[in-house]
């Protein structure tokens, strides 16, 4: 699994930080913008992997946490449809970030993080 | 050389004004527009569609009205979210008196016009319909209170400012003292009986991200007359606070919380508090809060903790033990134990039933069996 952004942002992230930015603690990119994080359906498998790789979390833990995010406004990352969507999102948008299967990389998007 | 310079000077006025109303013109379009309003964070771009699962969805005018049970109505193109929760409850105290109703339904509204504001409001609708041992029929008062309303304003993780009427940030749970949030029916004597819930005024706070975890510090006070303060309640003048939290990414976050109230004029009454929550197992929580000081709403030195289990017995059933003493200043120290169950068949419900025993008989322990179901919407 690769977590990829825009060819034009050269952040470097750790893990630990992708964390943070997909609980939407860290908001911003060291220039200002918005982080704009981006999710797959739940069903999908790859993020039942994500989470467990990445956040760590039971799904029911998620769940609570984003309870209690909801209770002060803030939503989880926006969810597209499949890792293309995600991948052209992110093509798209020098302030995306999302997730895809490493094979699905091309020239359009930079991996900042491999997952194994 | 006075009059050419007036005519050039009205020549050159005409255009200006003109400029201005078109300018203060366009700016309006650009500030209605949908596409200013619209949460960047939440809208892909046009070629990709939502996978965002919807409860119900209708096109509007206004973009897709959107949805989601537990995660509010998405008012099209605007950004704006619209949601809520409620409970009902019942209870059988062991002083013989007996309730249940509707007590209240809240409802939430928030949007970020651009990136870096985050407008926020909670409105209570109270005393919907209660039931009341001893008394003839339905109680139903149907008051209105804005429990919350702020404006964020963050350039960055680091430095963030709110103004506005906000839950005062004192270890964990009052700033999340909701229903469907929540593992018991009942709240803690030091979270209810200590001090103010709300703070009008003021709050710098923000993140860093050392490795490992999240840092977060809150400083705040009260600059306004407290707004719309409940008939019961009778918040500090003035107070001043702050708390630094560490959420460790491995399951565990330990906060410590200060907080000043000024009763009277010159009299300044100060609390301290730590607290903790750790999570060691996927279906084990563990939480806990302690003061010590003098709170805003009793005089005197007083202090008091409590201590929260919760782990998952079978799949969304939750058991819940809870042991707390508080000690009030000039009066007899209570310990309580609250012992429970709360079934969760879904994020956004939640059905508790648990039975509050206390060692004694008194203004702060109302010992008996309580039940509330309680939705997020």
């Amino acid at each position: 699994m690769a977590v990829i952004v825009h060819p034009g942002r050269h952040t470097q992230l750790s893990l630990d930080e992708v964390t943070q930015i997909y609980l939407r603690r860290k908001r911003f990119w060291d220039d200002g913008a918005t982080i704009v994080p981006l999710n797959l359906p739940s069903q999908v498998t790859l993020r039942a992997r994500f989470s467990r790789l990445v956040l760590n979390q039971t799904e029911a833990r998620l769940a609570d946490y984003w309870n209690r995010q909801y209770f002060y406004g803030i939503l989880p990352p926006a969810t597209l449809a499949s890792t293309e969507a995600v991948r052209r999102y992110v093509a798209s948008d020098p302030n995306a970030i999302g997730y895809v299967p490493a094979s699905e990389v091309d020239g359009s998007v930079r991996v900042i993080l491999q997952l194994e | 050389m006075s009059t050419a310079g007036s005519q050039s000077d009205t020549k050159y006025d005409r255009p200006s004004l003109v400029l201005r109303v078109a300018l203060f013109v366009q700016l309006l379009v650009v500030i209605v527009s949908p596409a200013v309003w619209a949460n960047p964070v939440n809208q892909p771009p046009p070629s990709i569609a939502s996978a965002e699962p919807e409860t119900f969805g209708l096109a509007t005018p206004l973009g897709r009205l959107s949805y989601q049970v537990g995660r509010g109505l998405r008012v099209g193109n605007t950004g704006l979210v619209l949601g809520g929760f409620t409970t009902a409850e019942a209870e059988r105290l062991e002083g013989g008196k007996r309730s249940g109703g509707l007590d209240q339904v809240n409802f939430l509204a928030f949007i970020d016009p651009v990136p870096y504001l985050h407008l926020f409001t909670e409105l209570e609708l109270g005393d919907l319909a209660i039931l009341e041992s001893g008394q003839e029929g339905v109680r139903s008062g149907g008051k209105l209170e804005v429990k919350r309303l702020y404006l964020d304003f963050g350039m960055s993780d680091a430095l963030n400012i709110r103004f506005g009427k906000f839950l005062t940030p004192i270890g964990r749970w009052n700033v999340v003292r909701i229903e469907p949030l929540l593992w018991t029916t009942s709240d803690p004597v030091i979270v209810d009986q200590v001090f103010d819930k709300t703070v009008t005024g003021a709050m710098v706070h923000g993140l860093v991200f050392p490795p490992g975890g999240a840092l977060s510090y809150s400083l705040y006070g009260t600059f306004l007359n407290p707004f719309d303060v409940p008939s019961d309640e009778h918040p500090a003048k003035r107070n001043a606070g702050a708390r630094l939290e560490w959420a460790d990414l491995r399951g565990w976050t330990v906060g410590a919380s200060y907080f000043a109230s000024e009763l009277q004029k010159g009299k300044w009454h100060h609390l301290g508090g730590t607290d903790l929550l750790w999570q060691p197992h996927a279906r084990v929580e563990v939480s806990g809060e302690a003061v010590f000081g003098k709170g805003s709403l009793e005089d005197g030195t007083l202090w008091g903790l409590y201590a929260q289990t919760v782990v998952e017995t079978v799949r969304t059933l939750y058991l819940v033990g809870r042991y707390e003493r508080f000690d009030p200043s000039g009066e007899r120290p209570v310990n309580l134990f609250d012992l429970g169950l709360a079934w969760v068949p879904v994020p956004y419900l939640r059905l508790k039933a648990d039975y509050l025993i206390a060692d004694h008989l008194g203004e702060f322990s109302e010992p008996g069996l309580r039940i509330s179901l309680s939705l997020l919407f």
